[in-house]
């Protein structure tokens, strides 16, 4: 299981590889971008993006848009302080997984990750 | 705690007005601390802020558009801002250092936006977090903007949130 981890804060993606560590996934590519993000995942193979909305440079929402035009399969989870429900239904419109906002719980997170990683298995 | 006014507000801002933008500031922030932090926050005062006044030494702004702009700054003394990183990594410092501008960036980024999911009607959006460090740092707003203080008290410490709007 290779997942993609996209967050401008150092701090979340350590919070979420944590979580991804313990549960047993090691292969973890991170981004703080949507722009190095789309570089990584062009490279390929990658089971599941997880991804922040608001970043410098490219957001998640184009993310979300550049990658559903080359992969419409891939799971792609956003993690966003954006919670209103116009913002995820704009996720949602353009193709978004799940969604998990933050603040999040650890159980919240590893929820999330489970439910994904049973689909992608 | 009853809250401290210590000086008139602006004839625009009315009572009710100040509760549709303070109260989901403290519940958003509650619950930042509770989640993240684990951690109580509890408010110990609301004052408006006339004049420019020194900054705690670590400050983070956000800034807010939309049907109403302005700012929410929270801002924490050294130790303070240290424990927050300890308590979301586990990481011991006793210096700003980047990691804890980043989870200061980060704590401000969901207090932000969980009360801008509370304050939907004004249908804002929220800038990048930006922190600002050193003592005595001075914040000035625009004329037309009188912010509020929130002093807050918590498990690690006391804390600040300078609430400045302008409805549109």
């Amino acid at each position: 299981m290779k997942i993609l981890l996209v967050d401008d804060s150092g701090t979340m993606r350590t919070i979420q590889k944590r979580c991804l560590n313990k549960l047993g996934i090691e292969d973890v590519v991170e981004a703080e971008d949507g722009v190095r993000a789309l570089q990584a995942f062009e490279a390929g193979g990658f089971d599941i993006v997880l991804t922040d909305w608001n970043m410098p440079n490219m957001d998640g929402l184009k993310l979300l848009q550049e990658i559903r035009s080359r992969n419409k399969d891939i799971p792609v989870v956003m993690i966003t302080t954006e919670a209103e429900r116009s913002r995820v239904v704009l996720a949602i419109q353009h193709g978004v997984s799940d969604y998990l906002v933050k603040p999040f719980t650890q159980d919240g997170l590893k929820e999330k990750l489970e439910k994904w990683m049973a689909v992608r298995a | 705690m009853t809250a401290t006014m210590t000086a008139a507000a602006p004839l625009s801002m009315t009572a009710a007005t100040t509760a549709d933008y303070v109260n989901p500031v403290i519940a958003a922030t509650q619950s930042v601390f509770e989640i993240m932090l684990g951690c109580t926050a509890k408010r110990t005062g609301l004052r408006l802020k006339q004049f420019p006044e020194p900054q705690p030494e670590v400050s983070c702004v956000i800034g807010i558009s939309g049907r109403a702009a302005g700012t929410i700054i929270v801002g924490l003394p050294k130790e303070v801002a240290c424990s927050v990183l300890e308590r979301m990594l586990g990481t011991v410092t006793e210096e700003v250092t980047d990691e804890v501008c980043d989870a200061i960036g980060e704590l401000t980024n969901m207090i932000a936006g969980a009360a801008k999911a509370k304050l939907a009607k004004y249908e804002l959006s929220i800038s990048l977090p930006s922190v600002v460090t050193g003592e005595g740092c001075l914040m000035h707003h625009p004329k037309s903007i009188c912010p509020f203080e929130i002093a807050f008290d918590s498990d690690i410490g006391p804390f600040t949130i300078d609430v400045a709007f302008h409805v549109l």
